[in-house]
Parts: structure tokens; sequence; C-alpha cells
């Protein structure tokens, strides 16, 4: 197993120069630099030309592209251009922030969505069944941010029963997680759903219904544990949207973590930031992957490490 | 799927919740106008962006905080008048070269450190080495050098004359800081650690959330000018950041801020029925414009740039788009600023004529108009703007097509020079906004209406560097009539500044450029 995850992590390292390609590719393409915002309107060229040689970015871009590649093995990602500090510090100093707010979604989501699902497999058309797929395909049709919005309206703004904005105590994290975990059970529900009825309509469980065991011991004890195989294997994705599942609810509810720091650094054009935060969230979502498929494994003996 | 796997995802799923209410648990200090607060009179500010670093030698975005944590050698008055500062007085000689400033005897630093020449001094020479690559360099071009007379005495000696003085180093970059900062403090100077002498200390700084300053209890170097005197009322001053709008609107009338600076006009009307909020409204230093590049044609062409200026009803877009917040402009400066101000701006105005702007375009060669690019960056109210620019060009045979871009990219395009029509708006109470935007030697940015003439060149440079005030004043009434005559730009409208506040904030003081919250304003604690 260890053997397989080294090799995962291995075979990572291009998708993560390749983005590092794009990302510095893309940035620097659009239009605009971060030394107008240093320096704001009124500058005269000179100082302007100077604070630009400072940064580096009068160099040809393939040079300032292979130093900030060099820099990366060294695990150096630079000083931010605006807010002159190491990249490192700035994205440590954000990441708990992220990780707080989306483990915290990620846990809501699974509480929610793997009873719903059941319920919705085993009342199968039924009115349970419709009711609960009919939210899980709101639930999956809303955008987050809009829920967000709708979230912070009624129980924020009209209720006060949670603060609107900021961060800090328990109450501040409510209302976020809740947006994020519950646009994200929306899908978990139905792929829990469609697992658990192929797993039902299997031999195996007409045998257990047919020794006269309980329903709820066929459902719990027998159905269930095969029908979350592809469910722990979907977990496993998500987890690397942990990292970057909050992006624009950060913003809308003025929650200081890795993702405002990014649109912030995109808006700003501060090149070092943004690709400091997107190495970080690719690896996020690689690694979930990792684990996602070494969790496969795990769980199902019939798969094998490669 | 085994009984021992399923353990294993249970034991997984447990652990991650165990380690979502550590992680949950384990906040912050929470917040501040709540249960820690008690007694403390706290201030909450909102803002939609938060500070870069919290230096005003190295930054060009300056946070308020940094107003009160500095003092700086000239404050400003109420009615933009320049007052004693660190400095209790000063005067000039009579080349207007040297100008002496007569530090106050008692003023400390936040680390204990009384506050002296050298360190006015080690101030301007940082801002000046190019090295720092400070962005206020550019605004203190003219000093030449600073010499320490005695303890309490410094002299800035200027290469040319320049009135223009007392107004940079009365602006929030002109911050006063302790000889030797980056060597003392190192790294965290400007995040961690800000030393100023100003009426308020920093606490913390989270970046993205806030910025926590408290009370200098030992401030009594307070310019006489203002009422109050002594440590400010409120202990503590928090400066939020909310980048939503929405939030940050909803936020003020729930009572999580206090206090917003600026308040988009849509919102008006609802704060002020809501009885909780006092909103405060007055007249303000920024200009709304709609620019071309007139290196270009057809807007080379000073008959078609009059057209342009004829064919906008300023009325109009003052009653719909800014409700009647506002007023219509025709000059180049808001009348805001007293001095430079040119009073007969009304006169030479070029007035809503759309017959006038068609009869303009026919003798310039254009007799059926001419199809143009018009930008804009993609604010709310800007892009409006852009839409009502289309429309009112469209009816004098102007065809445009809108283009909108982010800010960052608006600003990289301008800077290539791709604009044709294009909407711009400043900020900005000091006439040397021209020199920014129109001298030849700025261009192609901030130029970025690409107007290269020597006449300009000429008019701005014997103003700004008049020998005295007045002198400077007169300068720069002659530079407006020359620009209106030309229409470099087409000035639209001056909007109000609107701030609002919940009722708990007491002795409010308006002022359009910044607030002066040692100067007695209080907060209600329930």
């Amino acid at each position: 197993m260890l053997k397989y995850a080294i090799k995962r992590i291995i075979l990572a390292i291009p998708v993560i120069i390749s983005m590092t390609i794009i990302v510095f590719l893309i940035l620097h393409l659009a239009p605009g630099e971060p030394i107008d915002l240093i320096v704001g309107p009124n500058v005269t060229p000179e100082v302007y030309e100077s604070i630009r040689h400072k940064y580096g970015l009068d160099q040809p871009l393939i040079v300032q592209y292979f130093k900030f590649l060099g820099n990366l093995f060294r695990l150096d990602f630079g000083d931010s251009i605006l807010q002159q500090r190491p990249v490192s510090r700035l994205i440590l100093e954000r990441l708990p922030v992220t990780l707080k707010l989306g483990i915290a979604g990620f846990i809501l989501s699974v509480i929610i969505a793997i009873p719903l699902g059941i319920l919705a497999a085993v009342n199968r058309n039924t009115i349970i069944d419709y009711t609960c797929m009919t939210g899980a395909m709101l639930g999956m049709s809303l955008p987050t941010f809009w829920f967000g919005l709708l979230l912070l309206y009624f129980f924020a703004y009209r209720m006060r029963i949670f603060p609107i904005s900021g961060y800090g105590t328990w109450k501040h994290l409510v209302l976020p997680a809740f947006a994020l975990g519950l646009t994200d059970a929306a899908v978990t529900a139905r792929m829990m759903r469609s697992s658990m009825l192929e797993v039902l309509g299997q031999d195996y469980v007409r045998t257990a219904r047919s020794k006269g065991l309980a329903e709820k011991v066929v459902i719990y004890q027998h159905a269930l544990k095969n029908a979350l195989i592809p469910i722990v294997t979907l977990l496993g994705m998500r987890l690397g949207w942990i990292i970057g599942g909050s992006v624009v609810l950060e913003t809308i509810f003025s929650i200081p973590g890795l993702g405002r720091l990014m649109i912030d650094s995109i808006h700003s054009r501060d090149y070092p930031v943004v690709q400091g935060s997107m190495i970080v969230l690719t690896s996020a979502i690689i690694l979930g992957n990792i684990i996602a498929d070494i969790l496969y494994a795990v769980i199902d003996p019939r798969i094998k490490f490669d | 799927m085994s009984k021992k796997n399923v353990k294993r995802f249970g034991l997984l799923l447990t652990v991650c919740f165990i380690f979502t209410i550590l992680l949950t648990g384990c906040g912050g200090g929470g917040t501040e106008q709540g249960s820690e607060a008690g007694k403390e009179k706290v201030l909450v500010i909102g803002y939609d962006r938060d500070a870069e670093i919290l230096d005003t030698i190295k930054t060009a975005w300056y946070s308020d905080a940094l107003i009160y944590i500095h003092d700086r050698l000239v404050s400003r008055d109420y009615d933009f008048g320049y007052q004693p500062g660190l400095a209790e007085k000063w005067d000039t000689s009579e080349d207007g070269l040297t100008w002496r400033f007569y530090l106050v005897k008692n003023a400390k630093f936040h680390n204990g450190d009384p506050v002296t020449a050298e360190d006015v001094k080690w101030t301007f020479d940082t801002i000046l080495d190019p090295d720092t690559g400070s962005p206020f360099r550019g605004d203190l071009a003219a000093i030449d050098r600073v010499e320490i007379v005695d303890e309490h005495t410094v002299d800035i000696i200027l290469k040319y004359p320049f009135p223009n003085l007392l107004f940079v180093i009365s602006n929030t970059a002109g911050g006063i800081h302790p000889a030797n900062a980056y060597e003392t403090y190192g790294d965290d100077y400007g995040t961690k650690v800000v030393i100023g002498s100003g009426p308020y200390k920093l606490v913390e700084w989270i970046q993205g959330d806030k910025i926590v300053l408290e009370k200098n209890e030992e401030y009594d170097w307070n310019p006489d000018w203002m009422e109050h005197q002594g440590a400010p009322l409120i202990d503590k001053l928090v400066f939020r950041t909310v980048p939503d709008e929405n939030t940050r609107m909803m936020e003020v009338e729930v009572g999580g801020i206090h206090l917003l600076r600026d308040v988009p006009t849509t919102y008006v009307d609802k704060f002020e029925e809501n009885d909780d909020l006092i909103v405060h409204r007055g007249p303000s230093t920024r200009l709304g414009y709609l620019a071309y590049a007139t290196d270009k044609e057809p807007f080379n062409n000073v008959l078609v740039r009059r057209a342009i200026n004829h064919a906008i009803n300023r009325d109009e877009i003052v009653e719909y788009v800014l409700r009647g917040i506002g007023g219509p402009a025709y000059g180049y400066l808001p009348p805001l600023l007293k001095d430079e101000y040119l009073e007969e701006t009304e006169d030479l105005a070029y007035r809503y004529d759309p017959e006038k702007a068609k009869e303009l375009l026919e003798e310039a060669g254009y007799p059926n108009g001419f199809k143009a690019v018009l930008s804009s960056d993609n604010s709310t109210l800007n892009s409006r703007m852009a839409e009502v620019y289309q429309n009112m060009l469209k009816e004098v045979g102007i065809d445009t097509e809108i283009r909108l871009y982010d800010s960052a990219s608006y600003t990289g395009m301008l800077r290539e020079g791709k604009q044709e029509l294009f909407v711009r708006e400043y900020s900005w109470p000091n006439a040397d906004i021209l020199d920014w935007f129109l001298l030849s030697d700025q261009f192609p940015y901030p130029n970025h209406s690409r107007w290269v003439d020597e006449k300009t060149d000429e008019l701005i440079k014997s103003a700004a560097q008049s020998p005295t005030w007045e002198e400077r004043a007169k300068g720069y009434k002659e530079v407006q009539r020359y620009l209106i005559d030309q229409a470099v730009w087409c000035p639209v409208y001056i909007p109000e500044k609107i701030m609002v506040a919940r009722k708990e904030v007491l002795n409010f003081k308006f002022h359009p450029w910044m607030l002066m919250f040692q100067d007695g304003f209080d907060i209600a604690v329930e």
C-alpha cells in the first residue's frame, strides 16, 4: 500500500508542474499588474519601473517562470508582491480557517446525506423518496453562494440567531458550514440512494430476507456495508474540495480563509500568492484522490493495489 | 465490506467529527462588540478591503487604521485647512525652499520613545531612498534633503518651490515612524508591529478579518484646533473587512458594524427609514467623468471633444443614476477644494445641447457621427454609467460598443493604450490630481487620456512650483480654464459622500476625507 501511495505521489508531480504552467500563463497573459495596486494612481513612471524591477517583473516571462519553479523545488513560494511577506506564511495563516469550515461542511454533508439516501432507497417510489430526491435535486441545482445568502438573510439578518459575517467563534461557522454541507449532501444522497438500490436488488439480500431476518437487520447489517463502498470513494474525492469548495462562501461570510486570499490575489494580480494557493489546492485534490483510491482498496478486498 | 472495515470507516468519521469539534471550539477571541467588550467602548467600522501591509512607507493602499496609529507633522481640519500636528508651528524661507518645522516636545511613540527630529528625518529619508521602493517617493520628489536643526527642530529643504508640501506631508503616507524601525522590528514591522505616536495603538491584525486598535492613554498632544483634548473617548477601534456589499450593509443594520464610510446611493432611502441608523451626507472630493484617448482620431479633434461634452445630460444622470445624491460636474476639480476651484466653471460649462453636439460633429467632419469602443471597469456604478453614456452618445450619432473589465485588467488596458472612450472616477482632495493625469511625463499611465500638450505642462508646472499657496491656487485656476476650453475630459458628476452610523455613535463629525475619532467621537455602551 505504501509503495502504491508513493507511486501515486510521484505521478502527481507532473500534474502540479503542468498546473503551474497553466496558472502562470493565464495570470501573466491577463492585462494588469500588481504594481498598479502597490503604487496607486499617483506614481511617476520612474518609481513604477523601479518597483517592477524590484519584483523581477521586468524580466522575460520564461525567466520569471523558471525562477519560480526553482524556488518551488525548495518549497519556497516566494514573497507576496502586495503584502511583502512570504506566501507560505500567508497560506499557513489562512489554511486552518478554510480547513475548519471545509471539514465542518464535509461532516455535515455526510451526516445528512447517508440517512437521507438510505431513507429514499428503502422507501423507493413513495412520497418519502420523492421528497428526499426533490430536496437533493434542489440542493444540487442551487448555487452555494445563493444558498449561503438565503441562510444569511433568514437566520442572521431576519432572526438574528447567528452573526452575519466574520470569524472567531463556533457561531460564525454554522451558516457557512450548512451552506457548504447541504449543497454537498445533495450529490452524496443521490449517490447513496442509487448505490443502496443496486445492493438491495442483489441475491444475498434476497437470501437474507428469505432467512426471515428483520428488514432493519437486512438493511443496516447486510446491505449498507456494501452500499457504502462507492460513497467512501466519493467522499475521499470530496476531501480535496474541503479546501476549494468554500472560495465564494468565504467572501459572502467574510471568512479570512485561503479562498478569500486566492480571490483577492487574483483581483490584484499578486502572482506569487495565486500560484502558491493554487499549488496547495491542486495538491489537496490530488491527495483526496489518492486517499479515495487507498480507502477503496482497503474497504473492498476484491480490489488490489497495482 | 467486512465488519472490520465498517469499524474503520466509523472510526474515520468519529475522528473527523472530534477534529471538527476541536477546531470549532478553539476559535479566536470572540467578537469585540459582544461579551468580551463588557463596559469597554468599542467602535466597529466596516470596509470592503483589508490593508495589504500596515506600513505607510511601503503601500499605496492606506488602511484608515494608519491615520490613527501615526501622527503627521501637519494635520488637516474639517475645512481642509492645514493645522499643527506633530509640528506645533512651521515657517518658510523667503525663496520658499526651506521649511522649518518645530516639533511638539511632549509627543511619544507607542514604544515610549520621544518623537524627535531624527525620527522625522529617518521617515522621509527612508521614503526617498530608491531601494525602499516606496510608492510615496514620487509625491516627495520636490524634497532635496531633510536636516536636523536640534532635537525638536527639522528643516525640509526643497529643490524647487513646492507650496503643496503641507498637503503631501499631511496625508496618511506622511505618518512619522521611529528612526530605524526596520532594523529594530525586522520583518514584523508592518504586520505584527507598527509604531507611531498617534491616538491609537495596534493591538492585532488578523489579515482579511480585522485590525484592532486600542486608545493611547498617554495621548495629550492633540492639535489645538480639535475640540476634544487628551486621550480619545473610545477605547477600541475595530476595522473590519467585509468584502461583500450586501453583507456589509446588513451588518450595519444588525449592529455588527457601527459605521460605514461609503454607502451606495441605492441604500440611502432604506437606511434613512431605519431608526437605528443615521445617514450622514455631505460634499465629496470625488469626480466622475467620461474620458477619451485624445491622441487618437477622432478624439484628437477639439470639436469632437466639445460635442461629447454637449451630448451628456448631466442633470438626468444625477437625478436617475445618483438618485439626486450629488450634483453635475463641468470642471476638473470638486468645488470642495475652495482655494483652487475655478469659480467661473459654471459659466464656461458645455451644457447639455444635443443639437449643438451634432453641429460640432458636422463641423469636425463627422456629419453621420462615428463608431467607438466605450470601456469601463465592472463596478456597479461605472458599468451603469457606461450604459447611460452609450444611450446619450447614440442620440448625437456616436455609436459605441461597451467593453467591461475587472479593475486590474482595466488598469492594464489603459496602460497599454487600447482605450477610446472610457469611464473614470477619481477621489482626491488636492489639485495635484491634474499633475498625475495630465502631465506629459505621466504618459501613458496615469495620463490615461493620453493628453500630451506643451501648454498644459507649462501651466501645471508653473502652478505646482509657485512660491506661495495663493499663487499656486491661481495657477491651477488657469489650468482648469485651459482644460475646459480644450475639453480634455467630459466631467459629469460629483456624488455626495454618504456615511451611515448607528445611533450609538455619538458626537459624529462629518469630514469628507478622514474621520477624527480622537476628536471626541464616542459610543454609547448598553
